[in-house]
């Protein structure tokens, strides 16, 4: 590329021209990119390809026709001697140059070993990202740097002025006819690179985080390196600093933890001069002469006027400073900063405005502050300039404030103000008029109408960041707050003359004067104490809520709730002093060991005071409670995957007479599969199916796993099989096999789960009875329900004898379910022969032991024969008893061949062909119930459907890593919240509940107890959950917390990209943390949150939110996170936390908010 | 003419909990696959830098809860995607299924600006297993009704395809920019050639 221009020369003229463009709009181009890419991060990386592209497109520039030969430019063929060369006379390229130097001075072997100046990035970037925190570890020096002396200037900003000394000097170093000579392209170009050279370059990175954000680890190891204090940086900062808001505190915000530096507020500066999405440009006007004080001539500017939220600021910029300056040579432009004017309009009480009269000269305007010192005079050209000034400042006052009198004033001939116009004016009394040949003056009053009264009277106060004076720090040095008493106090003075300074009576100004003065002391004094208890009003009406009036003292309980401690509580089997409980566990914790006795008493299952009688009772309710509800979902459990696989069934035979001929797959899994799915499309209540193969398998195998131990307690054979139940189960069987054959691993879980419901059948036994007897009744009443034989049958097994008892749940509810079908057709057949329940149960029953004495295989065999039957003479119930019989026998023939098959394509289109005979299914959801006694609703079963197989999917997915859910413990959580769910159908699983329950069991490890304190626990939780109103709550809560206890926090949140929607704290609330922290963590945190409530606060929570937030404050500000910055940065940090100092610092807090709201 | 290009890339994943949404993010960013993930609650996001037509950009993956319910808090998350990845479980048929209201409420709920031409893709994750029960033709049929959706079948568990389809996804929020600035001319096209000819030194004053 720079060979290109040594060729430069020999190029026809055109030709010259045309590359000379070429490169110019490559330059363009890349400056462009980059600025892009400036504004969608933070930050420019310093390696991003548009970095090298912007350096490759300027050395092409500038090695095009340069004068190497004269210049003895021999030895390279890059720039960078030419850059040696300049630093003689340029002393910016002189600092780059010596960089330059040392960089390739230094070994690069050497380099990785020294951490400070040898290598290239890191000294460059901590000079220049100045909020930054450094590292130790820089990158590895790159083996080869292009274009390093470009980079490095662009780096340190100085690139632009070391081009524009080469453009003005282009004589010297230069052909005439090259693009840095030309006058024309030697300007645009160094003007282009103004802008990046006003970038930030990125801050230091390990070669991993090249191109992401650094983790989470990684910016707290900084922030602890850069800090030099381990602790955490909250210990060493006051938090309550909400008197900032109130006074004057600009310079202790900003030592915070800003280190403002020049290039920083520099930068800025510029870049406040542009209209942005925070900053409204109201008015713009370049070359406009201020005469700054100690200057002895006018200089010219840029005159602007910007609005934001809160203020409306003047400002003037030398034309020394703004981009492409190019007139005068290149000084030290730092003093021109000095001469820079940013007014806070609301700092100004009086608006000078001076004017020949006659000559339309232009005019004057001079800014006079509250503390009476004039601000430079600001010179406008002729041409009617002042006046558009002036309009765009009283527009820009509005609604606020105004100009008084007003430029067009509603009382007399209309304009006061017509400048350009002459002759029509009417002038105030109190304005000064002389005769034609002197200056006219008009002396505006800056009129602040009190809004920020108003403002401070309405609770928005927490809503917006009016409060906030750090904001304007670089605009103002004063806050808002002082502003807007004495503007207040300027309004209360309407009475004055305007005027203080002009007046013939000398004496008597001087006294107005002071009594002006006086009264400006006095009301500001009053209204700043006035906004200060306004302020604190709100604060209390907001928030003493939040905390608890009496907040218990911590006094000897940091020890928390120890074995011993507890004992001594509980000395006769009764612990009545829920108090100091309540108090030790809120400042210490409670010891592992006695959790599990202490965590009821927590959440309110025992009550304090109780007997370990009351207890026990109470346990043995829970318990009995727990036992019967669990009986009852699992019965509709049953139904539920009854109803799936019928679907699926449904759907294979569907597939099988569709791809009889076609034939399309080559598995036949996948055949069958996708038949399903196609079958799904077309059925209406397939929300409930989602048949996960998980669930398939599941559903199926208990049966298949009861089924193979049979108990042979009811060994009768009667010979009046029942259609329904024989018809069901072979269907069921011969999924089964299908199942198990591809997933043979499944079963053993399943085992497990089955001796727990087994145990719950036992223990429903009584209450089976009772059902029981009732469905008899039912039954013989009505001999047409088959349901209600299924649902008698149900009962009948959870009372009998124990031993058979289990076998026969879960057999039962697997045939009620499949009576939906069989009831269905059995309504429909009317058979009379069911003389009463009572025979179907033994049938039944029996029936079960030979199928369980069966191989489950053999009975898929059956079933075609059955199905087949059934479906071609559906009408006599006799025969197709006999039909069953005649199967069993056969079976056991047929065992061994049927064993490996897969379902036969034969087969499937039998079943299919029976379910279609049945016509809708649906209308088989009134189908048998189980102990209720009563008919499910279909909606009740696809409403537990549905929220079943969104719990089966969380709770694979809940806490496996932990030790505790390593085995079959995932089921007792899953029973748990089936059973929750089971009782608040209304609210429905949602996700996060497992979540909250898991803890609770790892530490009872006892169902009915998790259960019962779960249930507990949820009457506060289930409010944060998207069907309620706490989440929002606690956002709008933090954002108030936050306003109060760390303004400054909640300024850059506002500023940047306001997240003070809080969103990223959402899993805090929803969960308690729980995934915030490791399961130790949780339990310390979870009792504290418990504890809380009765000790300091029962929005506990928000203070552990706060203090997660102030915990990592310094590491947000110093890397002025956005909202992305922020969720990425505690996704991170999740079970990262150092959770004791965390409770701590929530517990300072809650005493913190109490003193406030105490104003003591 | 130069397209304005933008080097962040924001695309949402969607589709019902545990098709593997969470699971896709990260093998794609990590290039690993671990099946200890929980069910996601909130949202999370993951950076990855790719090249798409020789420029480098970021991409920001944002993963979602899967619960509908957890809909609302979308609207944070959304705004601003570049492309939204639908993700269903070729052995859930109902995961499919649902893709259409996963659809229509991003497009509710992100209010894009051209909700035609959104850029989605849709993944059938899972295929390395058997029980497959979504078949290629029939999602193949969807996505060609819903304006041609790219549609790609998936594995996070073992790495197929991911790769491929996060570049595609890349490159059509890419192409979508350079389509929208098409359609609405934004202001900021500052003609410097222009400048130069017209007036060329006074462009140096001019700071208005």
């Amino acid at each position: 590329m720079s060979s290109s221009g040594q060729t430069g020369f020999l190029f026809f003229f055109l030709d010259s021209v045309e590359y000379k463009e070429r490169l110019i709009a490559s330059v363009k181009k890349e400056v462009k990119q980059l600025m892009e890419e400036a504004v969608t991060r933070k930050f420019v990386h310093e390696e991003s390809g548009s970095v090298t592209s912007l350096c490759a497109a300027v050395e092409a520039c500038l090695s095009q026709g340069l004068r190497r030969r004269a210049l003895g430019l021999f030895k390279t063929s890059s720039t960078t001697a030419l850059l040696h060369k300049v630093a003689k006379h340029c002393p910016e390229a002189a600092y780059i140059s010596r960089k330059v130097q040392d960089i390739e001075n230094t070994d690069p072997n050497k380099r990785s070993s020294s951490s400070s100046d040898s290598t290239n990035k890191p000294p460059i970037l901590k000079k220049n990202s100045s909020n930054s925190v450094t590292t130790v570890s820089g990158p590895p020096a790159q083996p080869t740097v292009k274009y390093l002396w470009i980079r490095l200037a662009l780096y340190e900003k100085r690139l632009a002025k070391i081009i524009e000394h080469l453009v003005t000097n282009a004589t010297r170093y230069y052909e005439r006819d090259s693009l840095v000579a030309d006058p024309d392209y030697g300007s645009i170009l160094s003007s282009l690179l103004v802008g990046p050279c006003a970038l930030d370059y990125s801050r230091a990175k390990t070669p991993d985080h090249y191109w992401t954000d650094p983790h989470a680890d990684e910016l707290v190891q900084r922030h602890r390196i850069s800090s030099g204090n381990p602790t955490p940086p909250t210990c060493r900062r006051p938090i309550l600093n909400f008197k900032r808001s109130l006074h004057t505190s600009s310079e202790e915000a900003s030592t915070g933890s800003f280190k403002s530096s020049t290039s920083v507020t520099a930068k800025d500066y510029v870049e406040s001069l542009h209209q942005n999405s925070r900053v409204t440009l109201l008015y713009g006007k370049n070359n406009i002469l201020v005469l700054p004080k100690d200057v002895s001539e006018q200089m010219p500017g840029y005159l602007s006027i910007h609005q934001t939220a809160q203020s409306l600021t003047v400002k003037w910029t030398p034309n020394q400073l703004m981009n492409g300056y190019t007139e005068c040579e290149v000084t030290d432009k730092s003093s021109y900063w000095a001469y820079a004017l940013n007014i806070n309009v609301d700092e100004i009480v009086y608006v000078h405005c001076h004017q020949i009269r006659g000559e339309d000269t232009g005019g004057t305007i001079i800014f006079v502050g509250q503390d009476g010192v004039q601000h430079p005079p600001i010179l406008f050209p002729e041409g009617g300039h002042m006046a558009a000034f002036l309009s765009c400042l009283e527009t820009g006052l509005l609604p606020h404030g105004q100009l008084d009198p007003p430029l067009w004033s509603t009382r007399g001939i209309g304009k006061i103000f017509p400048w350009p116009a002459k002759g029509r004016r009417r002038l105030l009394s109190s304005v000064l008029e002389t005769n034609e040949d002197h200056p006219i003056d008009y002396v505006f009053r800056v009129v602040n109408k009190g809004n920020h009264a108003d403002f401070l009277a309405t609770h928005q106060i927490m809503e917006t960041g009016r409060t906030s004076p750090r904001r304007t720090q670089l605009s103002s040095c004063s806050t808002n707050e002082s502003s807007d008493c004495s503007s207040k106090s300027m309004s209360l003075d309407q009475s004055l003359p305007d005027t203080p300074q002009v007046g013939a009576n000398q004496t008597a100004s001087i006294a107005l004067v002071c009594s002006t003065m006086r009264r400006q002391i006095i009301s500001r004094a009053f209204y700043g104490w006035l906004a200060y208890c306004r302020h604190l009003s709100t604060v209390r009406t907001h928030l003493i809520g939040l905390v608890n009036g009496r907040i218990t003292p911590e006094a000897g309980a940091e020890g928390g709730l120890t074995k011993e401690r507890w004992e001594s509580l509980n000395a006769d089997g009764v612990v009545s002093d829920d108090k100091e409980v309540y108090r030790l566990v809120y400042y210490g914790g409670v010891e592992h060991e006695i959790r599990k006795e202490v965590w009821p008493y927590l959440l309110g299952h025992y009550s304090f005071g109780s007997t370990p009688e009351e207890r026990h009772e109470l346990d043995e309710a829970a318990r009995h409670y727990y036992e019967t509800t669990m009986g009852e979902w699992l019965a509709v459990e049953a139904i539920v995957r009854q109803r799936d696989k019928e679907k699926t069934a449904h759907a294979v035979a569907k597939l099988s007479s569709e791809s009889g001929s076609g034939g399309d797959k080559t598995k036949g899994v996948d055949v069958d599969a996708e038949m399903e799915n196609d079958v799904f499309e077309d059925n209406d209540f397939s929300d409930i199916s989602d048949p996960v193969d998980y669930d398939v398998e599941k559903k199926e195998e208990v049966p298949a796993e009861e089924m193979k131990k049979p108990t042979r307690a009811n060994k009768s054979s009667t010979d009046s099989g029942n259609v329904p139940d024989e018809d069901i189960k072979n269907n069921e069987d011969g999924q089964d096999d299908n199942d198990a054959e591809m997933n043979p691993e499944e079963i053993p879980k399943e085992k497990d789960n089955d001796a727990e419901m087994r145990n719950v059948s036992n223990q429903n036994a009584i209450n089976g009875i009772e059902l029981e007897l009732k469905e008899n009744c039912f039954g013989e009443n009505d001999g047409v329900a088959a349901a209600t034989t299924t649902g008698g049958k149900e009962n009948v097994s959870n009372k009998s004898s124990p031993t058979t008892s289990s076998y026969e749940t879960v057999g039962n509810e697997f045939i009620d379910t499949n009576d939906m079908n069989n009831g269905e057709r059995l309504n429909n057949m009317k058979l009379p022969e069911f003389q009463s329940v009572d025979d179907i149960q033994m049938e039944l029953t029996e029936y079960e032991d030979d199928a369980g004495a069966t191989s489950a295989q053999g009975m898929d065999h059956d079933e075609q024969h059955l199905q087949q039957f059934t479906a071609s003479s559906p009408r006599a119930s006799v025969i197709v008893t006999k039909a069953s019989i005649d199967v069993a026998n056969f079976d056991k023939e047929e065992e061994e061949d049927e064993k490996t098959a897969v379902m036969s394509p034969v087969k499937e289109e039998a079943n299919g062909n029976a379910l279609d005979a049945l016509q809708e299914p649906k209308s088989a959801c009134v189908s048998p119930a189980s102990s209720n006694g009563g008919v499910y609703s279909c909606q009740l079963l696809e409403n537990f459907g549905l929220n079943l197989h969104r719990i089966e999917k969380d709770v694979q997915r809940c806490d496996r890593n932990y030790w505790y859910f390593a085995n079959e413990n995932l089921d007792k959580l899953r029973n748990v919240i089936c059973t929750y769910i089971w009782e608040h159908l209304d609210i429905g699983y949602m996700q996060g509940m497992c979540d909250l329950v898991a803890p609770l069991l790892v530490i009872f490890d006892d169902e009915s107890l998790s259960y019962s304190c779960f249930c507990h626990l949820m009457e506060r939780m289930i409010q944060n959950f998207p069907s309620g109103s706490a989440m929002d709550m606690h956002f709008s809560n933090m954002r108030s917390l936050i306003q109060i206890l760390d303004s400054e926090l909640y300024d850059l949140m506002h500023a940047h990209g306001d997240y003070t929607h809080f969103y990223f704290c959402y899993r805090w609330f929803l969960l308690d943390f729980k995934r915030e922290l490791v399961y130790a963590d949780v339990f310390s945190t979870w009792e504290v949150i418990w504890a809380a409530k009765y000790t300091a606060s029962s929005h506990f929570v928000l203070f552990l939110a706060l203090a997660l937030l102030e915990t990592y404050r310094d590491i947000i500000l110093s890397n002025s996170m956005d909202f992305t910055d922020v969720i990425k940065f505690f996704n991170e940090m999740a079970e990262r936390h150092n959770t004791a100092s965390v409770l701590k610092l929530a517990r300072s807090l809650v005493l913190q908010l109490q003193t406030i709201i105490e104003n003591k | 003419m130069a397209s304005r290009k933008k080097s962040l890339l924001k695309v949402i994943i969607l589709g019902d909990s545990s098709v593997g949404k969470t699971s896709l993010m990260n093998q794609y960013v990590n290039k690993r696959f671990s099946n200890q993930y929980k069910a996601t609650i909130g949202a999370d996001f993951l950076t990855k830098e790719v090249v798409v037509d020789d420029r480098v950009v970021t991409m920001q993956i944002w993963d979602t809860a899967g619960q509908e319910r957890f809909q609302s808090l979308g609207v944070a998350f959304y705004r601003g995607a570049d492309c939204c990845v639908l993700v269903f479980d070729v052995t859930a048929p109902n995961t499919f299924k649902n893709l259409d209201s996963w659809r229509d409420e991003f497009l509710i709920q992100a209010s894009p600006r051209d909700p035609e031409h959104f850029p989605f893709v849709v993944l059938g994750n899972k295929v390395d297993l058997e029980n497959r029960a979504v078949s290629q033709k029939r999602a193949q049929q969807w996505c060609q009704l819903k304006n041609d959706i790219p549609y790609f079948e998936t594995s996070a568990k073992e790495g197929i395809n991911v790769e491929y389809a996060f570049q595609t996804i890349a490159k059509n929020a890419l192409a979508q920019e350079a389509e929208v600035e098409l359609y609405n001319e934004f202001p900021d096209q500052i003609r410097l050639n222009a400048d130069r000819n017209n007036r060329p030194r006074n462009a140096d004053n001019c700071q208005c």
